[in-house]
This record gives structure tokens, sequence and C-alpha cells, in this order.
């Protein structure tokens, strides 16, 4: 291994040892949330609704729950970590040392991405043996999923970097992140609301991204997958790059 | 070679407050170099510009012919640097403080063992080796952020205040180790307000007060210079406490009963 190599393979070994040491509360806890929500949503809820768009209302809400735990995991996690070290003052020993910015902002966009790979793929395992959740549209749900969980590690890493209290990222996480998932059509079709509430619901960015998945898993999208999956990527990569900036110019980082 | 090359150096922090005013130093290859100066003096902010977690704001840094900014890479892997505040991770052993913070530096996983091993003995670290950093007494968090700064073996070792609120053992074993890296090869600069420690290891001092370096040379040559018998009332003379001198306590008549 080169230098580089090593050092990125530290940065980013730090990140996931971090998640690892408190996995009861990294790993357990979303998991449990997750099981609950298809528990009511699933057992309870689904025992009403039956199907959905011709679906079983349980394998209709999966997909966005997938996509949830690994959103929310690779934001909690990146943007508590970076402003827990900016606090410790920890993050210095990082920012002291030859690691580029590029390098410094790969390793803690792939803890994160790690948890919620991790929770995701556990969600998605139980999924398989207790309902048979399909896999119509692999080579769709591999990408989306992906970036997704790409696209929260770099908003995690955006707002842990511009947090200076606990209450900053609570406050996104809350306010911000959560309406948007839930009102995105985690466990309901925009179809089904009325005006302007279906309306509305195509401007929240959430809703394609959980029709991204969803058509992955069960075929079924009420957006286009080729413009989504476009914007998204882009999306991305205009947040990686906003990002990559900061680490630049130190923001809020170096003095 | 010169380990170190400052050259009009200025940091102006966002809210206005000039921390570092054209500051020029030099510190050859194999110095042990002494920074003065009271509390809020520009000590930090130096050594920060230094090691990048402050950004100058005007002037140049060489750490061994690197550019601090444009090389910046090659200028850190020369640099240690034990912090004045233990900035140490709590979710980290101290086994894997060293580990990591020699990984940051690109040091392959076999010599990393071999070295953490050395300073954990080095530091009398071994019993806590698998301890949680944030469980560790204060002089344990101190020793560790000085094994930490030495572990991808710095060409340039920054102290900033290592022997503050240690105790005596520490202070000495601290001493004899790094007089013995110095003897080894390695540049020394040690800022510290324990003047008989500065007088004791340093080669050359420089006195910094509100962000300019005021006057440099030997403990000596800085006596000579305040016109006075020694490093600590040079010191005094230059913060504008001369009457605080010891041999002004020891001349002064005895205070009738």
């Amino acid at each position: 291994m080169s230098t580089a190599q090593i050092r990125l393979a530290t940065l980013w070994r730090r990140e996931v040892n971090r998640f690892m040491k408190i996995k009861k509360q990294t790993i357990g806890a979303p998991l449990l949330e997750t099981f609950l929500y298809i528990t009511i949503f699933g057992a309870a809820l689904g025992s009403r609704i039956k199907h959905l768009h011709g679906i079983d209302y349980v394998l209709f809400v999966i997909p966005g729950l997938i996509m949830m735990a690994w959103s929310t995991n690779a934001f909690s996690n990146n943007s508590s970590s970076i402003l827990q070290q900016k606090f410790q003052g920890a993050i210095q020993d990082q920012l002291s040392s030859p690691a580029s910015p590029a390098e410094l902002l790969l390793a803690f966009s792939l803890g994160g991405f790690m948890r919620g790979l991790i929770v995701a793929t556990l969600t998605f395992l139980v999924s398989v043996v207790l309902v048979g959740l399909p896999v119509e549209h692999v080579l769709v749900l591999v990408p989306s999923l992906f970036l997704v969980g790409f696209f929260f590690s770099q908003l995690g890493v955006l707002i842990g970097v511009r947090a200076e209290q606990f209450d900053d990222v609570a406050f996104a996480q809350t306010f911000i992140l959560q309406p948007l998932i839930f009102l995105g059509g985690v466990f309901y079709s925009a179809a089904l609301l009325p005006q302007p509430w279906e309306t509305l619901t195509r401007f929240d960015p959430i809703f394609y991204m959980i029709n991204l998945v969803r058509y992955g898993f069960v075929g079924f999208t009420e957006v286009s997958i080729a413009l989504s999956l476009l914007a998204l990527t882009a999306a991305t990569a205009a947040l990686f790059l906003v990002n990559l900036r900061l680490f630049s110019r130190g923001y809020r980082l170096r003095a | 070679m010169k380990a170190l090359d400052i050259k009009d150096l200025e940091k102006r922090y966002p809210n206005g407050v000039e921390a570092l005013r054209s500051v020029s130093l030099e510190i050859e290859e194999g110095e042990f170099f002494g920074l003065l100066g009271p509390n809020g003096a520009g000590k930090s902010t130096l050594i920060h510009c230094t090691t990048g977690l402050a950004q100058p704001t005007g002037g140049s840094i060489e750490v061994f012919g690197n550019d601090a900014i444009d090389h910046y890479a090659e200028a850190r892997q020369a640099v240690g640097l034990a912090p004045q505040e233990p900035n140490i991770d709590w979710f980290l052993t101290v086994e894997e403080t060293l580990d990591y913070h020699a990984g940051y530096f690109g040091m392959p996983r076999k010599e990393r063992r071999q070295r953490s091993q050395e300073l954990l003995e080095t530091f009398s670290l071994v019993e806590k080796k698998d301890e949680r950093t944030r469980t560790l007494s204060g002089g344990m968090k101190r020793r560790l952020i000085l094994a930490r700064a030495m572990m991808h073996r710095p060409r340039l070792l920054i102290l900033d205040e290592p022997t503050a609120g240690v105790d005596v053992e520490l202070r000495l074993e601290l001493w004899h180790y790094v007089q013995k890296i110095n003897q080894e090869g390695t540049t020394i600069l040690l800022t510290t307000h324990y003047l008989e420690e500065a007088e004791q290891l340093c080669d050359r001092i420089a006195f910094i007060a509100e962000g300019q370096i005021v006057a440099e040379g030997t403990s000596e040559a800085l006596a000579e210079r305040f016109g006075v018998a020694n490093l600590e009332d040079a010191y005094l003379a230059l913060v504008g406490r001369g009457e605080l001198s010891r041999s002004h306590i020891e001349t002064a008549p005895e205070v009738e009963a």
C-alpha cells in the first residue's frame, strides 16, 4: 500500500471504529426502529390496506424504509462524528497530518456510508426472509442506493462542518430531513394525495429517491427513472464539490 | 538547512484580532529552540499556522524547505505536534491513538506496531494501552499526546507547553527524552512558561509579545540585551514586571511585625 492509501484507509477505519464501538446506539437502535415501522405499517396497517398499485402494502413500504435507514444513518453518523471531533479537538490530529482535503472528505463520507450500508443490508436480508422482498431491477437499485447513501453522507458532512453545537445537527435532522423523508412518500403513494399535496410532494427531492429505490425493488414508480437518476447524480456531485471546497478552505475546521 | 523558516508571518482572525504581526523566525536543523511569551502573545497561533491548524493571512512558512501551504503534505510529514490542550479522541484506546496517528502519516502497519510498543514503554503507558483515552488521568493524557507527537518520527518536534500541570517525575522524564532525541538530530521547538526549563534545554530562545518577535538569542544574550542577570529577569523586563525579580525580593527590607 502507498502512504496515501494507508492514510485514507486509517482515516476511514477511524470512522468505522467509532460507530462500531457504540453499535447498540448506531446499528442496534436504527434496526429496531426500522423493524418497528415494518411491524406497524406492514402488519398492522397492511392488514387493512392490503394492496397499493397492485403491490402488497408491506412490500410497497419496505423499499422506502431501507432508503430511509441508509440515508438517516449516513447523515447522522457523519454530522455527529465531525461535530464531536471538533468539540474534543481530536480533529486536529487529522487536520495536522499530510492528508489532503479530498482524503479527509472521502474518509468522513465513507464512514456514514458504511453505517447506512450495514443497517440497510440487514433490513433487506430480514425483509427477504420474512416477507420475500423481491429485487426487480438490480441495475437501477444498486446505483440508486449507492447514490442516496453518498448524497446523505455528504449532507451529514456539510452539516457537521457547519455546526457549532449539537443543537444545529438536531435541528437539521428533526426539522428538515425527517419531514422531507416522511412527506416524500415512504408510507404512501403521492397519487393518493389530494391537491395541492400531490403537487407539493413532487417538489420534495426525497420523493424521487424513494421512487428510484422502490422501482429497483418492486418495479413500481411514479417518476421518470432516467431523469431521477440523472438529477440524483448531479445533486450528489454538486454536494461533494461544495464540501471539497469547504475542506480546501478549512471552513470552520482550521482557524 | 533550516528546519523552520518563517518570514513576515501574519495572522488576522475574522473578528479583526491581529494574532501575529510580521513574525520572522529561523530555526536551524538540530537546534533546540524556545519560544517564550505571556499568554495571548501568539505562540500557539504561530504553531497552528506551522502545522496547518490555522491559515496565515500573510507571509510564508517553510519546513525543511517545503512551503507549509503549497507543499503542505511534505511540510506536515516532518512535524510532530504536542498541543497545549490534550486533544485526544475519546473513542480510541491508548494504543489505537498511537496507531491511528501513525496511519494518518502513512506509516505501514508493522512499523506502527513496533513504534507504538517502543513509545508505550518510553512513556510508561504499557499497562494503559487498552484503556479508552477518556478514562486517563491528566498526567497520562499528557504522556499520550507526547508519545503521539513522536509516533511518526518527526524531524521537527513542536512541544506547546508540554510540562504545564504535570508532576516532577514526568517533567524530568520528558526533559531527558527530548534532550536525547535532540542529540540524535530531531529539531525541537518548545514553548513554556517555565523559564528554568527553557534556560536549561534551549540553544536559543525568542521572546514573543503582542504577535511580534521582540528579542532572540541565547539566554545569556537575552539577559545582556535587557541589562539583567538572567533569563527570568529578561522576561520580566519584557512584560514590564521587573519589580517581581527575585533579586528585588531577596534584597527587600524585612517587614516589622
